[in-house]
């Protein structure tokens, strides 16, 4: 199913970074999660990778403007987002898939994208059939009127999927969203992800390498709340030694990275 | 004793000590400042029976019940002692007010009405959730507080948590109240609901 | 809007609150019909009574939904959306207030059947009363959800309910040392006055209510769709202000009529053909039934000279101040109403209304005679005298003496007897002797 597209979605950006951040700092408690971050993100599929602890989710929660920056610079789509800018704006064309996905259980699918849709304040007529893509696009169209509390863990992950691209975001987050997948689904996101990326910035936060390099253009890897690495996944492949651990050329260059960067730290 | 303080904390016992504790000083407080007599009111005694039982309802669940059914321990003596346990709670709290400036009482009125609203509250637990066992037993005893009957077997059995600790009708409503939401709590244990985020 | 304010009306605590007022409310209603079955406004006052167990109820529905974020972690999901806080709690507001003023008006209309055949006067002033009780169950649902999300534990829809009660059953006059006005402000069940018939409620006693409850309402807005403590505390304004308007509107102290009288329901509403039989407007409805025995009673007072053409309601009610004064063309009756609606205890009827032959005593300030009273009436009745539930036997026994030696006179001589004792009840002087005494 194909949707108009409007005249201020074909026009030029005027920014050159979808995700631009500078010396960020983020808090997650008293514990400085994101420390000194400089990053930055266009168009495309970008994978998060790095170690737990590494403040892959506090830097989510600070893109999705959830939680405010303690220091340092942050430009979504041009606009400021820290200090005390109106988001309203930004979080339009936001779409965000917690880690940890809370859900109406008595809503169904269909009526939780529609509220999710209708809080990112999309134009009202143009909500139900969006709804109806996006359903589509995550494969749930048989589920639709199922009710949330009904689902299993990868359907459900599948309905945060749905809600986050709900409003075609140009800024899209997702928090581990291949939890609970089983192979053919893991293969059905992976091309949603291309497609996705086409016009739109993707972060995808994961653990499963494979998928990283299989579907994104782009590969940010973090440690210690600061950038390890940013690069296509080839170059991250080719970063491994036949000595590092791991069972794919992505794993062994993923170790390869953790390894020298600790050793650059220790020093 | 080490199961049973970590028993304590996945229940989050303490927290509801400390309410329940808390509003049976509230209100002992309240009569206490308002009023010089020294028996509390007979319809103040319900509500803080009533608001007793309610701080413990939450204790009747743990965070994820489908899990703790698969461990090998016998759960239903630690269901029914947890109940038993709610219960003595409550009594001590308010019989203890029966030595001080206002006193919650009669103690036989106290003991029938907290035995029956925790053995309504069980029910609702095995039947709604722990999260929703508190509705039957609030609109039935504020229903009861505010209705006036004619003095028939049958009123005495729906308002029993107003009647004099002496009748026999509404001691034995309370009784089997008691009775069956022990036992049906501690066999079945809490209704089963899955944690919000079942993605994990 | 009206999509989501849709799928919020199947999906949230809604249709559950709505079940539970009217199950409640009708429950409550049933149990005893006796106090609502004579009239509208009796039925609307019933009702409000009966909020103290649905104010609170409604009150923990509020705290209970509004806890709905919190149970279900929605919270960092809905931080990076960008309806602000404001208008997300819009259409679950709306869902609640559509919820229980559905709820309040199906309890009203699961009594309709009930009355509808046997009353039919319906004054404006029902419709203020029912409206009162409508919006204070709207402010108690705002503002239990203001204080559900202000203090998202498991525990503050079960003490806010029970905060509720204690405050309704607190508010009383007796207990408050006598601010009747005050308290009428503050308390939807108060300010109702004593029950009884041609009872009404005052516009400003209504509008006073309505003030506080809209401010209180207002509050408990503003609480919620508040997001920083600086706003929250801006809630005090609408709370202090309605207060202090409502206070400023409700008459005080000695202006504060307890129960006026709807003079609209006393007046008269009489038969068109035959001999006069009036009830009030209020029980309009009963007039078919009433007519039979009134025109039954008339009949049998026939037989005295100067008889009364006319049988009409008495419409004094109790602590009257203005008490209608007797006159001698017309015989007054009591109309009960029964629990059903329909006129009470037929049987007492005729005896009541021939008592001292035909004479309503109860504005003399003396007592008089009740066995002389009793065997008038029995005997114009031409039945024996049977004794009342609460009657002293030996009142009985002396009611029976008399009627026994009136039925053994002669019908002229009789009849001259009993006249006397209606002149003399008219006169409020004493009837002592009237019946025994020798033919003069």
């Amino acid at each position: 199913m194909m949707r108009t597209v409007s005249a201020a979605e074909t026009a030029p950006t005027t920014h050159p970074w979808a995700v631009h951040a500078e010396g960020l700092r983020v808090r997650a408690g008293r514990h400085l999660a994101v420390d000194g971050l400089d990053l930055a993100l266009g168009t495309g599929v970008h994978g998060l990778l790095g170690p737990n602890g590494a403040g892959k989710t506090t830097l989510m929660r600070a893109l999705a403007t959830v939680v405010k920056p303690a220091d340092g610079r942050l430009t979504l789509l041009g606009q400021p987002v820290d200090g005390r800018a109106d988001l309203r704006r930004v979080r339009r064309a936001l779409g965000y898939l917690p880690q940890q996905f809370g859900f109406y259980p008595r809503f169904t699918v269909r009526e939780f994208v529609e509220y999710l849709a209708w809080l990112k304040e999309m134009p009202k007529t143009a909500i139900p059939g969006a709804v109806q893509r996006a359903i589509d696009r995550v494969g749930l169209t048989a589920k639709a009127d199922a009710r949330m509390k009904t689902l299993s863990g990868g359907m459900l992950r599948r309905a945060g999927i749905a809600q986050a691209i709900v409003n075609d975001p140009e800024v899209l987050l997702l928090d581990e969203p291949t939890v609970g997948l089983d192979p053919e689904q893991r293969l059905d996101f992976r091309t949603l992800l291309r497609e996705l990326g086409a016009d739109s910035c993707v972060l995808v936060s994961t653990h499963l390498v494979e998928d990283v390099v299989v579907a994104c253009t782009d590969v940010v890897m973090i440690n210690g709340g600061r950038l390890v690495y940013q690069g296509t996944p080839d170059g991250l492949m080719a970063q491994g030694e036949p000595g590092d651990a791991g069972d794919s050329p992505a794993e062994r260059g993923y170790s390869a990275l953790l390894r020298r960067y600790r050793a650059e730290q220790g020093r | 004793m080490r199961w049973l303080a970590l028993y304590l904390r996945s229940r989050r016992i303490p927290v509801a000590l400390a309410a329940t504790v808390g509003s049976v000083v509230l209100m002992w407080s309240l009569w206490t400042a308002t009023s010089n007599k020294r028996d509390v009111d007979v319809q103040m005694v319900i509500l803080t029976v009533l608001l007793a039982v309610a701080t413990l309802t939450a204790t009747l669940a743990g965070p994820d019940d489908a899990l703790e059914h698969t461990g090998s321990l016998p759960w239903p003596r630690r269901r029914a002692a947890h109940l038993l346990g709610a219960l003595a709670v409550v009594l001590l709290l308010l019989l203890a007010t029966l030595a001080t400036g206002a006193r919650f009482g009669p103690a036989g009125l106290v003991l029938r009405d907290a035995a029956g609203l925790l053995g309504l509250t069980a029910l609702g637990a095995v039947t709604v959730g722990a999260a929703r066992s508190w509705f039957l037993p609030l609109a039935w005893t504020l229903g009861s507080l505010v209705l006036s009957l004619p003095d028939t077997a049958w009123a005495q059995i729906l308002t029993w948590q107003v009647q004099d600790p002496r009748n026999t009708a509404a001691g034995l409503t309370a009784g089997l109240l008691a009775a069956a939401g022990l036992f049906t709590y501690a066999v079945a244990g809490p209704a089963r609901r899955a944690p919000a985020e079942a993605a994990l | 809007m009206s999509r989501i304010l849709r799928i919020e009306l199947r999906r949230s605590a809604a249709a559950g609150t709505a079940l539970v007022l009217l199950v409640a409310g009708a429950l409550l209603l049933y149990a005893s019909t006796d106090g609502w079955a004579s009239g509208w406004m009796a039925l609307a006052m019933v009702q409000r009574q009966y909020l103290v167990l649905l104010w609170p109820l409604a009150l923990a529905a509020g705290a209970w939904q509004a806890r709905r974020e919190q149970r279900s972690n929605v919270a960092e999901l809905f931080a990076s959306t960008a309806r602000p806080l404001a208008q997300r709690v819009a259409p679950v507001l709306a869902a609640m207030t559509i919820a229980v003023v559905a709820g309040y008006a199906a309890m009203t209309a699961a009594a309709v059947p009930w009355i509808i055949g046997t009353v039919s006067y319906l004054p404006t002033a029902v419709f203020a009363v029912l409206a009162v009780g409508a919006l204070s169950l709207v402010a108690a649902a705002w503002f239990g959800m203001a204080v559900g999300r202000l203090v998202p534990s498991a525990l503050t829809a079960p003490g806010l309910a029970v905060a509720g009660i204690g405050l309704l059953l607190v508010l009383t006059p007796t207990a408050v040392g006598g601010h009747e006005g005050v308290t009428a402000v503050f308390s939807p069940t108060q300010g109702l006055g004593l029950f009884g018939d041609f009872r009404t409620i005052s516009g400003r006693v209504s509008a006073a209510q309505g003030v506080w409850l809209a401010a209180l309402a207002v509050t408990g807005l503003v609480l919620l769709a508040a997001e920083t403590r600086r706003a929250r505390t801006a809630a005090l304004l609408p709370a202090v202000l309605g207060a202090a308007l409502a206070i400023l509107v409700i008459p005080r102290g000695g202006d504060f009529v307890e129960s006026p009288i709807d003079p609209v329901a006393r007046e008269l509403v009489c038969t068109e053909a035959g001999p006069r039989v009036c009830v009030s407007r209020m029980h309009a409805g009963l007039l078919a039934e009433v007519e039979p025995l009134a025109r039954q009673g008339l009949t049998m007072l026939a037989k005295l000279p100067n008889a009364p053409t006319t049988a009409a309601e008495d419409t004094n009610s109790f602590l009257d101040e203005h008490a209608q004064p007797q006159r001698p063309d017309t015989v007054t009756f009591n109309l009960r109403v029964d629990s059903d609606g329909h006129l009470a205890d037929d049987r007492t009827f005729l005896p009541e209304m021939l008592n001292a032959a035909g004479v309503n005593a109860y504005a003399c300030g003396n007592e008089l005679s009740r066995p002389v009273s009793r065997a008038a009436a029995y005997w114009l009745m031409e039945r024996e005298p049977t004794a009342g539930a609460h009657d002293p036997a030996e009142e009985t026994a002396q009611t029976r003496a008399l009627w026994q030696s009136l039925r053994k006179l002669p019908e002229r001589e009789a009849a001259a007897r009993v006249a006397s004792v209606r002149t003399a009840a008219l006169a409020c002087e004493s009837l002592d002797g009237l019946l025994s005494r020798s033919a003069a």
